[in-house]
């Protein structure tokens, strides 16, 4: 690695903020393309890498495969330390083997925050006798809310809008109830093969349970299995269903259906009163091995998550700034919203991470396991028992 | 005559020589010339190059714990006896099973049935119905996927239809259903197949010829007679191919089922090839993927060469 030195980029957006911030089309930028092809003879994509969108377990690979730098002397030099708790640096962070997960170096950093919260139709909410100002404060208030609300809704209108064709919409829909029941910490554990952690424990089975009971209770939309997530999002734009539980990212579709009718909370939390969800950030940026120029790779990284440019981008997008302290989006109260449930979940250390992470088959064995359970083919301990057999199958080749 | 027993060994010998130089410079009438390699050469290299080579570089790997980045570690036979007791890849085999029944059988005999009635007298807008029944195998399996996604939906065409003439009991999501997943992208298949087959028979059935047909009519033989006597007999070789292209399709469909519901709900929907893909690509297990690959193909050899045998098309050769 080159000596650690601090260099400033400066970049001026000429659109005034219409561009996407990240992926692609920066790279493209005439401005951002001159300066980072300075960088690199390689051009600028050779400098800064990002990982898989929703996926970290690039990453181990990349790691692993020694194709990325630790990033911890940019951290110290540029004080990044700020940026996240350490429940959320834990996502950066592998040993040098690629084979633990939460400790070791920290090897990205990430631009936006994603957080599966709860959106609510307040038009509805207030037809069924509901002040949206006055949201229940705890799971069990939550809970009960949702049987009142499916006694005085038509049979044939759902109560949650719920889209699980590809079979995320489930791992993100049960983050929420698995949050009010199981210790935050101890899923970011389980996640992180962190010794005697276990998908198998009374919390987490009574969890299950629950989320069973939403789906026989018939909260849910009865073609939940064959609608697309995205889709999910457009229907509740659509005004199907007083409620709809899932990422951050899609709240602009919701926005555009649903215009000043909706409101973003997290859901509430159980006996442990920690503010907590099923999250993450966005794909992590990472600074490539073969680069001769680490210095200004890290400039950059340090501009386009940090910088108040990049934040106005993000918020642009929709998106929501990672960093703790990030500004509030001026003139948008929804935005702010989904910006104040980033901010309460990640400063509360209650971002669970996503359990799909735990080893490389646990998405397709959570979405499978997860719809036998809804679909009543399946008991919640059973369920707990496959999902753990998957995350010890992969615990021994961590040995 | 030990003398002479001498001298004619060498000579036979000699004459030997010629009748070999002979042999190598002059061809029996009518074998090709070893110039035809050239012929065949572009074609050969591609087809070495860019099928047989991968074939048995997916062999080999099939013999690696391998994650695609790091160097692999040779394990033998292990992912092969590792196939052969995961469930989820017997699971597999039993959909790829159920699947040849919707891309296969059903579009030879939806296939038939069309020529049957497209043949036998003239049509008019012949050529126009021919396109379009032949249109769905032309279009790419994503565009496919998605358009089928919308007709299936709750809300969609085909519910609609179910609750306009009084089924909406039938009604249901049909890609969501545990049930109903699998038959209804297998659907999609009868849909995408039927056309193919049609074609093929269409075209076997212009090269029967009509004498067969007068001479069937002259003895009194109705449609369905004239159908089993002269048409079917007559389309066996068409059938064949048919059958074998249908099949090979059926056990390697990815496309409709990435499309539309990878492998879920459940596992209700899981074949060999989206089994395959996840291992390779979202697993990192590229040596287990090669060893599902390599099943995979030998069983589709082993059904194409079965279905070749039994029609009895091997001895025509």
């Amino acid at each position: 690695m080159s000596l650690v030195s601090r260099v400033r980029v400066t970049v001026q957006d000429r659109d005034q903020g219409r561009r996407p911030v990240g992926g692609k089309n920066l790279v493209n930028d005439p401005v951002l393309g001159r300066v980072l092809s300075l960088a690199g003879t390689h051009g600028a994509v050779e400098e800064v890498k990002t990982g898989d969108a929703d996926d970290v377990s690039p990453d181990a690979a990349l790691v692993k495969a020694r194709l990325i730098i630790p990033l911890d002397p940019y951290i110290k030099a540029y004080g990044w330390d700020d940026w996240y708790s350490d429940s959320t640096w834990s996502i950066f962070r592998w040993t040098d083997d690629g084979k633990t997960f939460g400790q070791g170096p920290k090897w990205g950093v990430a631009q936006t925050g994603q957080n599966v919260a709860v959106f609510a139709n307040t038009e509805k909410l207030k037809a069924l006798g509901y002040d949206p100002a006055n949201m229940p404060t705890t799971f069990d208030d939550f809970n009960a809310m949702l049987a009142d609300i499916r006694q005085k809704l038509p049979k044939n209108e759902p109560v949650i809008q719920f889209g699980n064709n590809e079979g995320y919409g489930t791992i993100h829909m049960y983050g929420g109830i698995q949050a009010a029941y199981v210790d935050p910490q101890s899923v970011r554990d389980w996640i992180q093969h962190v010794p005697g952690s276990s998908y198998d424990t009374p919390e987490n089975i009574q969890a299950l349970k629950t989320y069973q009971e939403w789906a026989s209770n018939g909260y849910f939309n009865s073609d939940y299995n064959a609608k697309k997530y995205d889709q999910s999002a457009a229907d509740f734009g659509k005004g199907q269903g007083v409620f709809w539980m899932g990422g951050d990212w899609d709240s602009s579709i919701i926005k555009a259906g649903l215009g000043d009718n909706v409101m973003v909370m997290n859901i509430p939390p159980g006996a442990s009163g920690t503010w907590a969800s099923i999250g993450a950030t966005s794909g992590p940026w990472h600074i490539s091995a073969k680069t001769k120029y680490p210095d200004v790779a890290a400039a950059w990284l340090d501009y386009v998550i940090a910088s108040p440019e990049a934040q106005k981008l993000m918020y642009a997008q929709q998106q929501i700034p990672a960093i703790a302290g990030a500004e509030t989006p001026s003139g948008d109260p929804y935005l702010g919203q989904v910006a104040a449930a980033w901010q309460q979940v990640a400063g509360d250390d209650g971002l669970m991470l996503y359990t799909d992470w735990a080893s490389p088959t646990m998405y397709n064995t959570l979405a499978s396991h997860f719809q036998n359970l809804l679909a009543g083919k399946e008991s919640p301990e059973d369920m707990a028992k496959a999902v753990q057999a998957d995350w010890e199958k992969f615990d021994k080749t961590l040995k | 005559m030990a003398v002479s027993a001498d001298a004619a060994a060498p000579a036979a010998a000699a004459d030997a020589e010629v009748e070999k130089a002979r042999r190598a410079t002059q061809r029996a009438p009518g074998e090709p010339r070893n110039v035809a390699w050239l012929y065949i050469l572009p074609g050969l290299a591609f087809y070495l190059l860019f099928t047989l080579a991968p074939l048995a570089h997916t062999v080999e790997l099939s013999l690696f714990d391998w994650d695609g980045l790091t160097p692999g570690r040779y394990i033998g036979f292990a992912n092969y006896r590792e196939a052969f007791s995961d469930p989820l890849v017997r699971e597999s085999f039993r959909h790829s099973a159920e699947l040849i029944v919707f891309y296969a059988l059903i579009p030879v005999v939806l296939g038939l049935l069309l020529t049957a009635l497209l043949t036998r007298h003239p049509v008019r807008g012949f050529t126009f119905y021919r396109t379009a029944l032949f249109l769905p195998q032309m279009l790419a399996g994503v565009v496919v996927a998605q358009a089928w996604v919308w007709i299936y939906a709750s809300d969609g065409p085909l519910n609609e239809l179910l609750r306009t003439i009084g089924l909406g009991s039938l009604a249901r999501p049909w890609l969501g259903d545990f049930s109903w997943a699998l038959p209804a992208i297998g659907g999609i298949g009868t849909w995408v197949t039927y056309g193919l087959c049609m074609v093929l028979f269409i075209a076997g059935a212009q090269n029967i010829p009509t004498s067969l047909y007068d001479a069937a009519r002259v003895d009194g033989a109705g449609p369905l007679r004239e159908f089993f006597a002269v048409t079917l007999p007559g389309l066996k070789n068409e059938i064949v191919v048919a059958f074998v292209l249908t099949t090979i399709n059926a056990l390697r469909s990815f496309d409709l089922i990435y499309n539309t519901n990878q492998g879920g709900p459940g596992t209700t929907t899981y074949v060999p090839s989206l089994y395959m893909y996840q291992n390779a690509f979202v697993y990192n297990r590229v040596g287990y993927a090669a060893a599902i690959a390599v099943i995979l193909a030998a069983t589709i050899f082993a059904l194409a060469f079965l279905v070749i045998y039994l029609t009895g098309r091997g001895e025509e050769r």
